[in-house]
């Protein structure tokens, strides 16, 4: 892959009108979740198995006494060096001719190893049921609408967005643009920055803030788990060489159980979905 | 609005209050973000922090219900400063009109005013002039009884410190904004006004407009790009619905509907009272005339009057409040209730329900069972057996299952094409309308009674199809020469005489000089290429003539050139306007500098320089009579916090006063905190559409009411807890969202909460909560009787 693309969310241009939310579950076909009263604009408290993209509201008093109630779309970042497709046993994850990372739900195990070390918090797995009555689980989140990008159009959360707060495109300009943007809105937001983590090599989607990361919840410098990284780089390929894919899995699963733990990885959104 | 969507990016300066557009009319913050970009700075003036205050430069938090201290101190402070725009305030308003000399005002009252039947006698709100009866002016603005200085020292009360000790807004937030607005009364620059019911919904709400109106002028800001008054309407449809008369007081396009007084006993008095000698409204006759053949056809001739008499003569107001005062008395015994959910719109819920009940019958026409459909359920707090009603409903299309036009803000009339069948046996609007109007004249054929007579005599040509004929509306809305059966170019060719029919002279152009076989329907007219300044004149009609902004005359100078090259709409090339990038709203070829005829009607008593052809003096009104006084004047809300700094009269002393069952009214003592209510941008007007949508109904799940942490501080409530918010007319509940974006006012010295809600919420649909109207009274403005919902009195507490 040569070209890298991205989407750049302008929080600053943000107005928080939630179409990106009602685009992506339109295109996306997706179900409702609805959670309860939040004390704030706030629908839920996080992405989720059903809700890929969603809005934070944030009530924040800047030096000098500064009020500023702030937007921000959040979404799957797609890294560049993802984790989810780092463990994922079953190649489920797995990145895109755009660069972005996309789901295989005919793959998906539901082992929920890319749950756990998002280093963003982002993936969630949904319970289906199959024409058996069966249960089973998949891994779900944004694929930045990759069916759109075949075809040439925008993700559904940027085409709908009429305040050019989310834009997708070569990720060099992108960058670029928001180095324009930055200097354009210095005045109004002293703070502002761009978060374009680079931890994980990178992400597809990154930000304009009027505030710093972690005001908005992010994490100051995301990273790939080392366990994960143990993992995937050195322990899944060896086993695989020697005991067969299969058996793999099913030790996988169970070193994987022992090995990777949440609270080393990085800061979280938010909580757990509770619905 | 006086200009449009689009041109909002070449403003200055956006002064956006009583309006949330960044939740309400999303997609104009597209272009208050254009105008961002080209350097304008955005205000916004709001009782609360709001999705469009995070795009502002400037907040400046208000008390709601105090728009006229806010703008009279603007207005105090660009006469102060020496900040107006002298040129076109001496030559484009009546600022230099020497008033009455029996005109006063005193402590809150303006001459003439009769205290029995809360109304003004407007005789002494008039203008001196000489023997042949041209207006006196100076045009030094100097006189004493000059309008300038009429309204100089009727704004002098309007002073910084006092303002701010009744809006509560801080001093320096205050000042930001008035530097920054009055800034735009410099030659060249702009300013706008976006405003939306915020305004509206008071007890002064027409004089809180007018008030803006004062200001824009006093800058030089009607009729400029990026300038004007612009209301943003708050459904697709409603500039649309109310061109058309949807309002009792109003026949299409504006025309005032007769009354049942001796002033319009018969279509001689109604012209003679309602045409005035000059200006443009000196063509009545020949619209109502034209109004009168399209109603009635063949039916309608000179020898009968065209029928005038078959109108309906308004015996008494007819407004919302009105009408269901009069169900509560058992006046009305039947309700179509159409595209419209009043148990939860309406003001007073628990009144307006209790007057449904005595209805005979009740149709409800809309997408899902509303509220009001649902009225007499035990959901609704009703007993079904104690309620006689009987209640239809009719499954209405939505807005993409069918075919016809709709007028934005702009007054843009643009076609839309069915995208959808409908689903069931859901009907469009048109369809309802026309299969009723067929069932009702099939009703009375042969009939020959008064009531027969008046029915059969109605011209109902929409073709013999089941669905109306959209093109045969749209074609009668245009008007046709009678004679030539050919669709008239537009109402200047519009006659007195029943040769021409036309069913709303301020479309008159948008299906122009038509045969029969001819398809010339210009709202579907969809070229997107600029003709000028973001204009679009291929684009759609805008009504009258497809100007796209009003007034536009007062875009250039004396000399007929703009007043700034960034700035251009219309200018005179030595021979015509016409060449210009927009339509003109003035007489073509009529040059600069023209002297007006004196005592000549219509627009030949106006001079090359007379922008506001709609006046009959040609000028802007700094100085114009309403029901409530020629000046925007303050008054408090009928519930307020404070009695008024500016005078001893605190209520509007124009307003009906409704008494009667359910509508107490509340006491500071009482209910010492300012209520206010709103809408979010998730869901839409009474919800009756979004709460039935599961992607919006996920977005704003419950019923909340905003409150300062101050607040809740004071009365131990934490975020999340339920709360019960009362007021004089009954309590509901709702989660207490309490936020910074909330803060106590400090009102003529004493601490005053304010808190909010959204008003979508009822007992139907997916998300279902209290009906925020249970706690707003019946009371209403002096001009149009909308009801005051922004502004009135409660109390807030746990609900444990």
């Amino acid at each position: 892959m040569t070209t890298k693309y991205a989407k750049l969310v302008d929080t600053t241009r943000c107005n928080g009108c939630r179409a990106c939310m009602v685009a992506c579950k339109n295109w996306n076909d997706l179900p409702v979740d609805p959670e309860e009263f939040k004390g704030s604009y706030q629908s839920h408290d996080k992405c989720g198995a059903n809700t890929w993209n969603m809005l934070t509201f944030t009530e924040h008093v800047a030096e000098g006494n500064r009020f500023e109630w702030l937007f921000r779309h959040t979404a799957c970042f797609h890294c560049t060096d993802a984790a989810c497709v780092k463990v994922c046993p079953a190649d489920a994850m797995h990145f895109t001719e755009f660069g972005t990372v996309n789901t295989n739900y005919d793959k998906c195990i539901g082992c929920g190893y890319c749950v756990q070390n998002c280093p963003f918090g982002i993936v969630e797995l949904e319970t289906h049921t199959d024409e058996n009555g069966t249960e089973y689980e998949l891994a779900q989140k944004c694929v930045m609408c990759v069916d759109r990008l075949r075809e040439g159009d925008q993700p559904a959360c940027v085409e709908i967005c009429h305040m050019d707060a989310l834009i997708y495109g070569e990720k060099a300009d992108m960058e670029a643009l928001a180095e324009e943007r930055l200097a354009e809105i210095k005045e109004r937001f002293p703070n502002a920055n761009i978060y374009n983590p680079v931890g994980v090599e990178g992400t597809q989607t990154f930000y304009l803030l009027a505030e710093p990361p972690s005001v908005y919840g992010l994490p100051e410098n995301p990273r790939v788990p080392l366990s994960a990284t143990v993992w995937k780089d050195y322990a899944q390929p060896l086993g695989k060489a020697m005991l067969g894919v299969t058996t793999m899995a099913v030790i996988g699963g169970y070193i994987s159980n022992k090995l990777f733990n949440k609270d080393d990885h990085g800061a979280d959104e938010g909580e757990e979905s509770n619905e | 609005m006086t200009n449009h969507w689009n041109d909002i990016q070449h403003t200055d300066c956006a002064l956006i209050i009583g309006a949330n557009p960044a939740e309400n009319h999303p997609i104009s913050m597209k272009f208050v973000q254009k105008a961002k970009e080209r350097g304008a700075t955005v205000i916004s003036a709001d009782p609360r922090y709001t999705r469009t205050s995070t795009q502002a430069h400037i907040y400046a938090p208000f008390r709601s219900g105090t728009d006229i201290p806010l703008i009279g101190g603007l207005i105090h402070y660009a006469i102060e400063n020496d900040l107006i725009h002298k040129e076109y305030v001496v030559n484009y308003t009546n600022a230099s009109f020497l008033v009455n000399e029996d005109y006063q005002f005193n402590d809150g009252i303006f001459s003439g005013y009769d205290e029995n039947s809360r109304s003004y006698d407007q005789s002494t709100w008039t203008f001196q002039t000489d023997e042949d009866g041209n207006i006196l002016k100076d045009e030094t603005l100097q006189h004493p009884r000059s309008v300038y200085q009429l309204m100089k020292e009727h704004y002098s009360r309007y002073d910084v410190d006092t303002v701010c000790s009744v809006t509560g807004t801080p001093k320096e937030d205050f000042l930001k904004m008035a530097e920054a607005f009055c800034a735009t009364g410099q030659v060249g620059k702009s300013g706008t006004i976006m405003y939306a019911m915020g305004t509206t919904q008071h007890t002064v709400g027409s004089q809180n407009v007018r008030a803006y109106g004062l200001i824009q002028l006093l800058l030089g800001n009607i009729g400029v790009p990026g300038g004007g008054v612009n209301a943003m309407r708050g459904e697709c449809n409603v500039q649309g619905s109310t061109d058309m008369a949807l309002l009792f007081h109003i026949l299409p396009g504006y025309l005032p509907a007769p009354t049942g007084t001796e002033r319009h006993k018969d279509l001689a008095s109604y012209n003679k009272n309602e045409t005035p000698h000059g200006g443009w409204w000196n063509n009545r006759p020949k619209y109502l005339v034209s109004l009168l053949k399209a109603w009635y056809g063949d039916a309608a001739t000179k020898e009968n009057d065209f029928l005038y008499d078959y109108l309906p003569k308004n015996s008494r107001n007819s407004s919302h409040i009105s009408l269901f005062e009069a169900m509560y008395d058992g006046d009305i015994k039947g309700m179509l209730v159409w595209g419209q959910n009043p148990i939860v719109g309406g003001p007073n819920t628990t009144k307006e329900q209790k007057a449904m009940e005595n209805l005979d019958w009740l149709v409800a026409i809309d997408l899902w069972e509303t509220e009001t459909a649902a009225f007499w359920k035990q959901k609704a707090g009703s007993n079904p057996e104690s309620i006689n009603t009987e209640v239809f409903m009719l499954p209405a299309c939505g807005p993409y299952e069918k075919e016809g036009a709709v007028t934005n803000s702009s007054r843009w009339k643009q076609f839309r094409w069915k995208a959808l069948e409908p689903k069931g046996e859901a009907k469009a609007d048109a369809w309802i309308c026309h299969n009723l109007a067929k069932r009702v004249k099939k009703l009375y054929q042969g009939d020959n009674s008064t009531k027969g007579n008046i029915i059969n005599a109605l011209n109902w040509s929409f073709g013999d199809g089941d669905y109306p004929s959209n093109d045969l509306i749209n074609r009668e809305i245009n008007g046709y020469d009678l004679t030539t059966g050919k669709t008239v170019l537009n109402f200047t060719q519009l006659q007195d005489d029943g040769t021409t029919s036309c069913g709303n002279w301020i479309y008159s152009g948008v299906y122009p000089d038509a045969g029969p076989d001819e398809e010339k329907n210009r709202a579907k007219d969809r070229d997107n290429k600029d003709t000028g300044m973001e204009n679009y004149l291929n684009w759609s009609f805008a009504w009258p003539l497809n100007r796209r902004i009003l007034y536009n005359r007062a875009s250039a100078d004396l000399n007929g050139q703009p007043w700034s090259d960034d700035k251009k709409v219309i200018w005179w090339d030595g021979e015509t306007w016409a060449n210009s990038y927009d339509v003109p709203d003035f007489a073509a070829v009529k040059a600069p500098g023209t002297p007006a005829e004196p005592g000549a009607p219509a627009l030949a008593g106006h001079s090359g320089d007379d922008p506001f052809i709609m006046n009959a003096h040609g000028h802007g009104g700094l100085f114009a009579p309403m029901n409530d006084g020629p000046f925007p004047e303050h008054y408090e809300p009928y519930e307020s916090p404070v009695p008024n700094a500016f005078s001893s009269v605190d209520l509007n002393p124009a307003v009906v006063i409704w008494t009667g069952d359910y509508n107490e009214k509340g006491d500071r003592s009482q209910f010492p905190i300012v209520v206010t209510t709103y809408r979010l941008t998730e869901h839409w007007q009474s919800g009756s559409m979004t709460r039935n949508l599961e992607w919006l109904s996920e977005l704003q799940g419950h019923m909340f009411v905003e409150l300062s942490e101050e607040l809740a501080e004071e009365k131990g409530i934490k975020n999340k807890d339920k709360v019960v918010i009362s007021s004089a007319r009954g309590e509901i509940e709702a989660y207490a969202m309490v936020t910074k974006r909330f803060k106590p006012y400090t009102i003529r010295g004493e601490k005053v909460h304010h808190i909010g809600m959204p008003w979508h919420w009822g007992y139907m649909g997916i998300t279902t909560g209290a009906i925020a109207n249970t706690l707003t009274p019946h009371i209403g403005d002096a001009n149009t009787m909308i009801p005051e919902y922004k502004a009135f009195l409660g109390d807030v507490r746990r609900a444990d």
